[in-house]
């Protein structure tokens, strides 16, 4: 039981959280619609605000609650994004995924509206569980990211025009890992970030959002990186992207790759940072939260090493931190980063699908395709129902309305109440 | 009249097609192709001209040359008249970067103004377009018609397309049994690594042996030298005396290796794939460096290409030129990982590799292993002999 003093403290944080909350949010786009999903994890980074309601119970296999697929040539292992009546995905197909592709479908019909195609300019070598087309493409509702393992960008508008193109391997020709690279895409402040970090030409781009044009470059360390750069709005009214790597967790003003601040610190080089309530929540030493509403550099708020993401990024919802380390959803308490409760997820293969939120249930994607839906609504978190797709998942799902939308390595899946 | 209805009313005819003998084209549908190839007209405007050679000419790091090909395209976007087999024309001389700027926009063109199935088809058997052009045009007329797919690609396992090339070859290896002559065709003319494996291997199941190693052009054959120092990963850009002999044209019996004199080690490669396995070599040495020296003769001069995989951090000189320089460990290996245009003179050619492995910890960085190949621009090992 908590003590008066305890309690007390804990009141004195939750009213400057409640303050905080009104000047620290989550990067939202000036164009897109709310019910836009945007980006990998979403404006919210995971879904935390979606009151969506969808399905429990969904079936690959009988159609149940599956609205519509699409089978799409090649392979994908990155998430689809969301731009009013549209559902936007890639895939990378042809010899040695070297013809990289960015498709356009009506959300209410999967009936396809466009599609652009280019051949890789980098090596578009990866692991098999991996893609040329890993990364979630990125759009601010008029313009349409698309990013590469193999470094190629391409950018189009809603209509699917080319407004530009680039070869980030032309233009650094040491960009690389063979592995496979996967770090989304972000466009804040009308400026595309992208994370291009391995042993080689180790960087962030800052690139125009118009014309693609260089508006800033920062050397990274030359260490092989997974994690996405994440959007965040400080209390100033200030839009910045944080970058963590092995070395390093820095802030950059994207307008013009100014550092407002950088820290000396080893984070997790898969799972990607997320912002809530004023903390910045960073997989590092487990998962560490900082203070994003002082000013300089962010004070340490609490670490938690049971909150270990591994290859999941993290996500908070209703001063809940949620994590998954393996098979097991481990949720925390967002002020404190004390584990409350624990939960296997049986028979779940590997993880890799970030999982998202929509109203008190969390929805995470095992590799495998299956879909475990764990209602938050208590106490404990509860599994009520396991679906299975049929379809090997590794991007996170995105959510619009009363449907979600799941980028399956051969299909695109629509999953609402039809 | 345009450049594409000019080449072909000269006279330039797809070359005679290579089959696996069974049916080919249809006669109708053969004749399809051709009345659509003779019908296509094209006209050129002065401004999407412009703009098309605008895109073309996009080179890496020009921030200029990418504003005005965004200005470009947007230009593009907007043009009514424009044709989509004039922008794939514009495809054939354009860079790298314009190749992939002209795709948009083709890809655009087409949708809000497709030209016809038989235009289209015109222009996939104009062999003298640009290949990926030409892929792209395969791709719009077969996706969703497994018949033409199928068709098409009977007659195009020698498209010098490598992409059309690489999917007539996997249409042609779906059957489970094929002759042995079937598959020495497909052989011929395969460049895709993992399909040449396969083929071999299907040949080596009907008991027709192919020496692997040497159908790519692996360099199977170094004089090894090492191990010398690398502890933190500092020597890859420390030059031991060895490259300055190399480079000097002179190689002493012995050096001076991390722990005392080292002397050079004769290795001939059995491996399929040409390994050289510097682990196994060198007992698991870390921290190291490992020199290998071959020298290739060959009998005029040749434009060709050296192609590498390493998963450790490595440099390759030919002919004392600085061709490849990769400081990256462990982080995948692939047959033709790393690939670099390059001139042998006729006779002898000196070829130095210098591989450095780290002192990763983990199971998975242990590897220490090296592969070269030489051969045409296409993939096709060219003849070459190793001086002993």
């Amino acid at each position: 039981m908590a003590t008066p003093s305890k309690n007390r403290h804990r009141f004195k944080k939750r009213a400057w959280l409640a303050t905080a909350i009104a000047l620290v949010t989550s990067f939202s786009h000036p164009i897109a619609s709310g019910e836009d999903w945007t980006q990998f994890r979403g404006p919210d980074l995971g879904g935390a605000a979606s009151k969506a309601k969808l399905p429990d119970t969904f079936d690959g296999e009988s159609g149940k609650n599956i609205a519509w697929k699409v089978a799409i040539p090649g392979r994908s292992v990155g998430g689809a994004i969301v731009i009013g009546d549209q559902v936007i995905t890639t895939t990378s197909d042809g010899m040695e995924q070297r013809r990289i592709r960015l498709l356009s479908y009506n959300k209410e019909t999967g009936k396809q509206n466009w599609e652009q195609q280019f051949v890789s300019r980098g090596r578009p070598y990866c692991h098999p569980t991996s893609a040329n087309a890993a990364p979630t493409p990125a759009s601010d509702g008029s313009h349409i990211v698309a990013f590469y393992s193999s470094n190629d960008v391409a950018c189009v508008d809603t209509s699917g025009n080319l407004l530009w193109y680039r070869s980030l391997a032309s233009d650094f020709p040491k960009a690389g890992n063979d592995v496979g690279m996967s770090a989304s895409p972000v466009i804040v402040d009308g400026v595309v970030v992208v994370q291009v970090e391995c042993q080689g030409d180790s960087f962030a781009l800052g690139m125009k959002v118009e014309d693609g044009t260089t508006v800033w470059k920062q050397d990274r360390p030359r260490k092989a990186n997974w994690a996405s750069p994440t959007p965040v709005k400080l209390p100033s009214g200030t839009l910045a992207v944080i970058l963590q790597s092995s070395d390093d967790l820095v802030a950059i003003e994207p307008s013009n790759g100014k550092q407002l601040w950088s820290m000396q610190t080893g984070c997790a080089t898969t799972p990607s940072a997320t912002v809530s309530g004023g903390k910045l929540i960073v997989p590092s030493g487990g998962l560490t939260a900082y203070d994003l509403s002082s000013t300089g550099v962010p004070s340490e708020l609490w670490k938690e090493n049971k909150l270990n993401p591994n290859a999941c990024s993290p996500l908070v919802a209703n001063d809940r931190v949620y994590t998954i380390n393996r098979t097991i959803l481990v949720c925390g308490d967002a002020f404190t980063g004390k584990v409350l409760w624990q939960l296997r997820i049986p028979d779940a293969n590997q993880i890799w699908s970030s999982p998202v939120i929509a109203g008190d249930k969390l929805l995470l994607f095992a590799m495998d395709g299956s879909c475990t839906v764990v209602s938050l609504a208590g106490e404990q978190g509860e599994i009520i129902q396991k679906n299975m797709l049929g379809d090997e998942v590794l991007g996170s799902p995105a959510i619009s309305e009363n449907a979600m939308y799941v980028r399956g390595a051969k299909n695109l899946w629509r999953i609402s109440e039809r | 009249m345009s450049k594409y209805l000019d080449r072909f009313t000269k006279g330039v005819r797809p070359s005679k097609k290579l089959t696996l003998g069974s049916k080919g084209l249809s006669r109708s549908f053969a004749l399809t192709l051709s009345l659509g190839f003779f019908t296509t007209t094209i006209s050129y405007a002065e401004t999407p001209q412009k703009a098309l050679e605008t895109l073309q000419k996009v080179q890496p790091n020009d921030d200029a040359a990418m504003a005005r090909a965004s200005q470009a395209a947007k230009e593009l976007a907007k043009e009514s008249d424009l044709n989509t087999l004039q922008v794939l024309q514009a495809m054939q001389g354009a860079s790298s970067i314009g190749k992939n700027w002209l795709l948009g926009i083709a890809n655009s063109t087409q949708r809000k103004k497709p030209v016809s199935k038989q235009e289209l088809e015109g222009f996939l058997r104009d062999t003298k377009q640009d290949p990926e052009a030409r892929y792209t045009v395969f791709r719009w007329l077969t996706d969703g018609d497994d018949s033409s797919r199928n068709q098409w690609l009977e007659t195009m396992l020698d498209d010098p397309s490598p992409e059309i090339r690489y999917e007539a070859i996997a249409k042609a290896l779906e059957p489970k049994e094929l002759s042995v002559e079937q598959l020495k065709t497909l052989l011929d003319v395969a460049r895709q690594p993992e399909q040449i494996v396969d083929l071999i291997a299907r040949l080596d199941k009907q008991g027709i042996k192919v020496n692997q190693s040497q159908h790519f052009g692996f360099l199977s054959t170094w004089k090894l030298l090492g191990p010398f120092d690398n502890t933190g990963s500092k020597s890859f850009n420390v030059a031991y005396p060895i490259e300055t002999d190399w480079l000097n044209g002179k190689l002493a019996e012995t050096y001076q290796g991390r722990s005392g004199d080292v002397k050079w080690i004769s290795e001939s490669s059995e491996d399929p794939d040409g390994l050289i396995d510097l682990a196994k070599i060198y007992n698991n040495e870390k921290g190291c460096v490992v020199f290998g020296v071959t020298e290739v003769e060959v009998p005029s001069n040749v434009r060709c290409e050296i192609r590498i995989g390493c998963i450790n951090a490595q440099k390759l000189w030919v002919n004392g030129e600085l061709i490849i320089a990769n400081e990256v460990y462990h982080t995948g290996m692939q047959v033709d990982q790393y690939i670099a245009p390059i001139e042998l003179k006729a006779g002898t050619n000196r070829i130095l590799i210098k591989v450095c492995q780290n002192e990763q910890k983990e199971v998975w960085a242990q590897r220490y292993i090296f592969q070269a190949r030489i051969c045409d621009s296409t993939g096709k090992a060219i003849p070459y002999t190793i001086k002993h």
